[in-house]
């Protein structure tokens, strides 16, 4: 039975190479067939991402829209239907179709990858979209889909605080919630707000054969629109800003040209420096932004279709027209920073040092405050520093150092606080003053790209000497005279438009340091609340009992005695028939100008001055700081403290007159 | 010794002897049905797609299952005597096509496995898996048991050779494959010594060796073995299709997603579903139940032809039946261990069920003779009583 042994083993290799396949069919079809089956539901489905509708931006009252979205009718292409060989094929037709060139369109597939999924082109009509789909064999993967696009329809008006949105840069593509189709808020409440503006895009999970064609849809989850911002913005003194703010700066044109001509300078106009400008207006009780104007601005649109030209880009930013110099902006307050020390004067009733010659006639006053300015301060080993008015104010006390703006002043009450440091209060006694009132860092206001600024001291003048910055002189130290020019506002000291707003609320409010905020709400689509910007303080001053209404007297004073510095600009505040005196409003208004010397000009750019002019009002229960910065505006009480009473005279329901040249101030 | 094994067989008449086989053709008409449901399931979506009729392929597989069940009766017609004398004849007509099919390539400048017949395409070296064995039955048939001279193993590899090395030229590794295994098993069968297999299999081994290092396969072969020794490299597009596979497979679970139900298979995600990839459908469809079945139906087939083979009258028939069981086992095995991943793809077809003639008349021409060799078995069996061996 030779034979039978050899069929039995045969027999016996094929029984066992089959135990082998079914053995490995029982470890595929029964053991694992949950991970095989999830894999080919993966294999089988195609997910395509909606965009979600970025929420609206809207005015305080919630009914005026900054910002939108709407639908439009765009062209789609999607790479992952497209066959290799048939792309240049595509992209030919898409370019007659769209009049775009083809290279462009080239780029844009090259820029998206491979698999990518992108509107190409503008908005296309209707009809444009049915010849599509009518001769979709010549448009291989292309969809005609409504694609959401940002809107603002009220164009340059509050551009700064809606800001804009565009192509996510490489730091927005490490955020998880961004891919490189999205559009990403860049500046401004857009950008600040940009988590709860974009909302969760939805998701089409369609059916697909091994080729990737799309057999039908399998679910459906509609996109999460994005949260609609409530701002703190009142629109309608955010244009009268707007305008007034542009008055502003022609006036500052116009007076820079008359006084060219009378110079006679050989300057031709194309040579013309950029003007510049800036205006907040702040609640003083809970730190909100009323109104908050750039100038120059620009229009947000230009950014949402993503077309913008490298060099029309650049020729605008060179304009500056995309920096909010409310917040952005950082100028030498000049006196306009006056008004802080005042208070800190007060404060810890700090007397100005006198010059030996007029300790008997001060002493003849009896006021600790008293203060005589020949127009010319004298120091051991110092060149004689004057006042701007020649021969001086005169005998003046801490109130009439203010409505004058008594340079030499100021200067003395800061030799006082050098003179008793280390004694009666620390070195820096007035920039932590200042720090306090939110000078030197960022308020914390919900916008992007805030600066800081900078109060000096020792501290940072040892570190730049050091360190050979170039910032400070290479020989000596700090010294008295760098804590004077602080005192006056000049120096490195510099400060932005907000963070004097939100200093000098402080001050009127009863020392309350707000963090300024432009968002007060966010609500979805439900009208439920998402997010609420409570107010809150950055810090609690208390002052002195009676110091704050001294100090709005003192205000007062600058715009409505004879001898303020804002009394020219502020004349007539009320309606042609009503004089000054009897003008209620005008007891209502106070402020102080500020006029900072630019010392470094540059061979092309003349030095002009910065024009300040910060005030409050109503002065018996404050609810407005208005802060208005002209840069290179020359004098504040000529140029910016017109362009602050229009606005004032438009807060407190006085017809507001048009912005004209007040008088020249401190020089 | 002798009178006392005749005394125990039991004579039957004639009538009952050359009743046919109807397990065996039982199992083909099952897997044949079978095969032409999941040609239908996994051709049809396609077809409709393309605005063709739906059962066109399974309608033309028809026309070969028609060939091949004449083919069938034919072969069990004649008997296996008359087989062997034709065997010389069914060689050399096998020897010219596969001549012929390397001129027709030349011709048309490319690799070319098949002649155009009109009806179909007929591929020489399916027909050569059958004559290679009826060749290898016929010369093997002289050897006496435990003693086949080397002298006949190695006319036997000559025997083989010549189509071989005519098949390679196309070049087709899997019908090299079958061939190797079929004389193996074969030359195991006919007697051959267990050390003689043992040296012969270290030769082959030494032989492939040489063949990659030399660069006498095709790199495409080379990458199908060596890409399989990598199953994690899903880049390989190789790879790609035995992936698929084993996902449809898996995706069958115990009974299946039903006929015509395939997700994988209905969407076009394996490759080759009508031929090479047919039991994935299967598994896909039928589930483990289903699969298992068919496993189970071949290995019926497979006995059925062992059975054949103990029972033949003469060494030629118990030969043919022998390779006839090794080459289908070798197929299947090949075909299914390449779909769930377990070997490497070769291209082997699975009888009955894949899409194409020439296997399947091939393979039912060689159960039509394992077939006749069933009607004409001895009722004693072979080696029962001594002298009998021819």
């Amino acid at each position: 039975m030779n034979f039978g042994w050899r069929l039995v083993a045969i027999g016996t290799l094929v029984a066992g190479l089959f135990g082998i396949l079914v053995l490995r069919l029982w470890y595929l079809q029964v053991t694992e067939v949950e991970a095989s089956l999830e894999v080919a539901f993966e294999q089988r489905i195609r997910v395509v991402e909606i965009e979600a509708p970025r929420g609206d931006i809207f005015d305080n009252k919630g009914k005026e829209l900054l910002a939108g979205t709407v639908a439009t009718l765009r062209v789609v292409v999607d790479r992952k239907l497209i066959a290799f060989e048939e792309e240049e094929f595509l992209i030919q037709n898409l370019s007659a179709l769209l009049a775009i060139p083809a290279s462009e369109i080239r780029r844009e597939f090259e820029t998206r990858g491979p698999g990518g999924r992108f509107p190409l082109g503008d908005q296309i009509t209707q009809s444009t979209g049915i010849s599509v789909l009518e001769n979709i064999e010549d448009f291989p993967g292309v969809t005609i889909e409504p694609v959401p696009f940002r809107i603002y329809p009220l164009l340059e008006t509050a551009a700064h605080i809606v800001g804009y949105v565009g192509s996510p840069n490489d730091d927005d593509l490490e955020r998880t919630d961004i891919d490189i189709n999205d559009q990403v808020g860049k500046f401004g409440i857009e950008g600040s707000y940009d988590r709860l503006l974009r909302g969760t895009p939805g998701q089409i999970i369609y059916r697909v054969n091994a080729k990737g064609e799309i057999l039908g849809v399998l679910e459906e989850r509609p996109p999460k629109p994005g949260g609609s911002v409530i701002t703190t913005i009142d629109l309608d003194v955010q244009r009268f800003v707007e305008d007034t703010l542009i008055s502003g700066v022609l006036l500052a044109r116009q007076e820079e040209t008359a006084r060219r001509e009378e110079e006679q300078s050989a300057r031709r106009e194309e040579e013309q420096s950029i003007f510049r400008g800036a205006a907040v207006v702040i609640d003083v009780t809970d730190g909100s932004i009323i109104a908050m104007a750039s100038v120059p601005a620009f229009d947000p649109s230009i950014f949402s279709d993503g077309r913008l030209s490298q060099d029309e880009w650049q020729g605008l930013a060179e304009k500056a027209v995309f920096n909010n110099f409310a917040i952005q902006g950082l100028f030498p307050p000049g006196s306009s920073f006056k008004v802080i020390v005042n208070a800190l004067a007060r404060q810890r009733r700090i007397s100005p040092v006198l010059e030996a010659e007029y300790e008997e006639i001060v002493d003849q006053v009896a006021d600790p405050t008293a203060f005589f300015s020949d127009g010319e301060l004298l120091f051991p080993n110092t060149p004689p520093l004057n006042d701007w008015k020649d021969g001086g104010h005169g005998l003046v006390d801490l109130s009439e150092s203010l409505a004058q703006s008594v340079n030499s002043y100021y200067w003395s009450i800061a030799l006082r606080i050098w003179r008793q440091r280390d004694v009666d209060w620390p070195e820096n006694l007035l920039q932590d003053f200042a720090r306090r009132l939110s000078f030197g860092h960022r308020t914390g206001i919900d916008l992007p790209f805030e600066q800081p600024g900078l109060v000096p001291d020792r501290e940072w003048f040892q570190f730049n000497q050091q360190n050979q910055t170039g910032l400070v002189r290479k020989e000596g130290g700090w010294s008295g005279g760098d804590l004077m020019n602080i005192a006056t506002g000049q120096g490195a000291l510099s400060v932005t438009p907000l963070q004097m707003a939100v200093a000098y609320a402080a001050l009127v409010n009863g020392g309350t340091v707000w963090e300024p905020r432009v968002v007060d709400s966010v609500r979805d689509a439900e009208n439920n609340l998402l997010f609420t910007n409570v107010p809150s303080a950055a810090d609690k001053i208390d002052f002195r009992p009676g110091l704050v209404d001294e100090l709005k007297a003192d205000l007062n004073r600058v715009v409505n005695s004879e001898t303020g510095t804002a009394k020219k600009a502020f004349e007539g505040f009320c309606d042609d028939d009503v004089p000054d005196d009897e003008c209620a409003a005008l007891q209502e208004v106070g402020g102080k100008t500020g006029t900072a010397e630019i010392r470094q000009a540059t061979d092309r750019v003349e030095a002009i001055d910065t024009a300040w002019f910060v005030g409050a009002a109503p002065l018996s229960d404050p609810r407005w700081v208005v802060a208005v910065v002209i840069d290179q505006g020359g004098s504040g009480g000529r140029v910016a403290a017109p362009t602050a009473r229009r606005i004032f005279q438009f807060l407190m329901g006085e017809n507001p007159d048009p912005v004209r040249a007040g008088s020249e101030s401190e020089r | 010794m002798s009178q006392t094994i005749s005394a125990q067989v039991q004579l039957r008449p004639q009538i009952e002897r050359s009743r046919p086989d109807f397990v065996m053709i039982g199992i083909i008409a099952v897997l044949t049905a079978l095969g032409l449901l999941m040609i239908l399931s996994t051709s049809g979506p396609r077809l409709e797609a393309e605005g063709s009729v739906r059962a066109s392929q399974m309608i033309r597989q028809s026309t070969f299952v028609v060939l091949g069940v004449v083919t069938f009766f034919v072969a069990t017609i004649l008997s296996d005597r008359q087989w062997r004398l034709l065997t010389p004849w069914v060689y050399a007509v096998t020897l010219a096509l596969l001549a012929l099919v390397l001129g027709i390539g030349e011709l048309i400048g490319g690799a070319q496995r098949w002649i155009p017949l009109g009806l179909f395409n007929l591929q020489p070296s399916e027909v050569a898996k059958p004559a290679v064995i009826l060749g290898l039955a016929a010369l093997l048939a002289g050897a006496v048991e435990g003693q086949v001279k080397w002298s006949r193993i190695f006319k036997a590899f000559a025997l083989v050779g010549v189509p071989a090395i005519l098949i390679f030229l196309q070049p087709d590794l899997g019908t090299m494959l079958v061939f190797g295994f079929v004389t193996v098993v074969m030359l195991f069968a006919a007697g051959t010594d267990v050390r003689q297999i043992v040296i012969l299999g270290l030769v082959a081994i030494a032989a492939l060796i040489i063949a990659i290092e030399a660069d006498l396969l095709a790199e495409y072969q080379v990458d199908r073995l060596t890409g399989f020794l990598s199953p994690g490299e899903q880049t390989l597009s190789i790879n790609y299709n035995q992936i698929q596979s084993q996902i449809a497979i898996g995706g069958g679970g115990m009974f299946g997603q039903g006929l015509f139900e395939g997700t994988q298979t209905n969407l076009a995600f394996v490759p080759a579903q009508t031929t090479d990839f047919i039991f994935t459908a299967v598994a896909e469809q039928l589930g483990f139940a289903g699969a298992a079945t068919v496993i189970a139906l071949y290995s019926v087939l497979v006995l059925r032809l062992l059975i054949i083979a103990s029972t033949a009258r003469d060494r030629f028939g118990r030969l043919v039946a022998s390779g006839m069981a090794a080459m289908i086992a070798f197929h299947v095995f090949v075909n299914i261990g390449m779909t769930v991943g377990l070997l490497p793809v070769t291209g082997l077809p699975l009888p009955f069920l894949s899409f194409g003639g020439s296997f399947y008349i091939s393979t039912l021409f060689g159960l039509g003779v394992a077939h006749s060799i069933w009607i004409h078995r001895s009722r004693i069996p072979l080696g029962a009583v001594p002298g009998r061996a021819v």
